[in-house]
């Protein structure tokens, strides 16, 4: 089963605006009951750990969080809208709000690191306002990651540590008020694990966000 | 028994399989038209599939001007045809052949390569990862893929036709002791609007047949990077299969027009 560990020091569970809603969620693939009934709110400012062994459904609770998979039935709410309402104009819009950070960093291959820095900017351009030239926002997104020399580079030429910072600048991009990290230690050695945990710290005391995060790594 | 069902659960597979390859199909004409367009991506698209499929189709096309009037040469001395070699090469290229062979070796090369590149994004989450940034992933991935292909396999074939009918002068120049412009000219003027107007046709569908499945058995590619390997494969077996169905309705229909 999927337990929940709160780390937030900004907020006690029970106070403040719930940022996230998850009530009685249901998920099935065949006869593997994945979710059943799951609950789970997230307070502003608040980092939650969601804890579970590997095929609890982690993942596929977070994938439903942001509409990339559809729930057998429940309540999810981002930001007091329910997700599975929206249609994909609002939930695009929605989606701005929310960082993702995925297991495997998900860069674009065919892309330098700057290109998947720009690449969530070209659908959100009324968030950021009128913008002429995109390098000031990518490279501070960079330099929040201690990657700014990286900018021109391929995601192949990247090692995994460094690939997992992109992917975390990528998430910062839009400026997000939550970002939900999906096994973000997963695959990387124990010190480069202690690197982006404690650059996760960091970026939550910088934006000011609130944070899921997904994982089996009890150092996390 | 276990064969009979194993038999009845393939067919069933396979209609299956048509009718989600419908839907995808379906699904590509409901994105075409709907706004934002990603021309950038579509002249990205374009310039990747059919500059960098320009040489292979060359090569293949003059092989086959060469290698066909090789071929039927012996035959149409024996019965005193030799005259008919620039007809015969011609219809056959312009109509059959160059379309068919064009469009089968665009399968192995750009099939493959959608399926795979799909694939392999699927598996590591970069589909997902367009969705969440807000980019609907069907429109910028698949769309542009296949209406890249469809404008530019046409194009690949009537560059194709022409090496293949400029191979096939070269074997006449040396062997037959024909000019090469004389040889050209009875080529071309073998060849009329009923001839090149349906080859282009078909050309289209093929280009479109090969964005279609590669696309689609790259985008719902499963089971990790084995599933990759297998999205690849089977979007080259798939789409080649249904490239001779094309093939066999377009001159059926094309025949009925000659007729008339």
């Amino acid at each position: 089963m999927i337990q929940e560990k709160e780390i937030s020091q900004n907020n006690v569970a029970g106070e403040g605006e719930v940022i996230i809603h998850i009530k009685d969620l249901y998920k099935r693939f065949g006869d593997n009951n994945v979710l059943n009934g799951f609950n789970l709110k997230l307070y502003k400012g608040e980092n939650l750990v969601v804890m579970g062994k590997s095929g609890s459904g982690k993942s596929v609770m977070i994938k439903c969080l942001v509409g990339l998979m559809q729930p057998d039935s429940g309540y999810i709410a981002v930001m007091g809208e329910e997700i599975r309402l929206l249609d994909r104009t609002t939930l695009d819009i929605l989606r701005s709000e929310i960082g993702f950070l995925f297991q495997g960093s998900a860069l674009y291959d065919s892309m330098t690191v700057r290109e998947n820095l720009e690449f969530p900017m070209r659908r959100h351009k009324e968030k950021l306002g009128i913008i002429t030239d995109t390098t000031p926002l990518v490279l501070e997104a960079l330099e929040s990651v201690g990657l700014a020399d990286a900018i021109d580079l391929m995601p192949e030429e990247l090692s995994g540590g460094m690939k997992r910072r992109v992917a975390l600048a990528r998430t910062l991009i839009l400026r997000p008020k939550i970002i939900l990290y999906d096994e973000p230690t997963s695959g990387l050695d124990p010190i480069t694990a202690k690197e982006i945990i404690e650059l996760m710290r960091s970026i939550q005391i910088k934006y000011g966000t609130s944070s899921l995060i997904i994982t089996h790594d009890v150092h996390v | 028994m276990n064969t009979v069902k194993q038999s009845l659960g393939g067919i069933k597979r396979f209609f299956i399989e048509i009718g989600e390859l419908s839907y995808f199909a379906g699904r590509f004409f409901k994105e075409v038209f709907r706004p934002p367009f990603e021309f950038k991506e579509l002249l990205r698209q374009c310039y990747h599939m059919g500059n960098r499929s320009l040489v292979l189709v060359m090569v293949t096309g003059f092989i086959i001007g060469l290698v066909l009037t090789l071929q039927s040469r012996p035959t149409l001395i024996e019965f005193g045809a030799e005259s008919w070699m620039p007809n015969m090469v011609g219809i056959s290229i312009v109509r059959e052949l160059g379309p068919v062979i064009t469009a089968l070796v665009c399968a192995g090369r750009i099939a493959s390569g959608i399926g795979a590149e799909l694939g392999s994004m699927r598996v590591t989450e970069q589909i997902d990862a367009m969705e969440v940034s807000g980019t609907n992933p069907f429109k910028y991935l698949v769309v542009t893929r296949i209406l890249a292909i469809t404008l530019m396999l046409p194009l690949l074939v009537i560059m194709g036709d022409a090496i293949a009918l400029y191979g096939s002068a070269l074997v006449e120049n040396f062997k037959g002791n024909v000019s090469f412009q004389l040889y050209n000219r009875y080529q071309v003027d073998a060849l009329d609007y009923r001839d090149l107007v349906p080859a282009t046709i078909k050309s289209f569908f093929f280009g479109f047949a090969i964005g279609l499945v590669g696309c689609f058995k790259g985008y719902y590619s499963k089971k990790g990077t084995a599933g990759v390997g297998l999205a690849a494969n089977t979007a080259v077996v798939f789409t080649s299969m249904l490239l001779f169905v094309i093939d066999f309705i377009a001159v059926f229909i094309s025949d009925i027009f000659y007729d008339l």
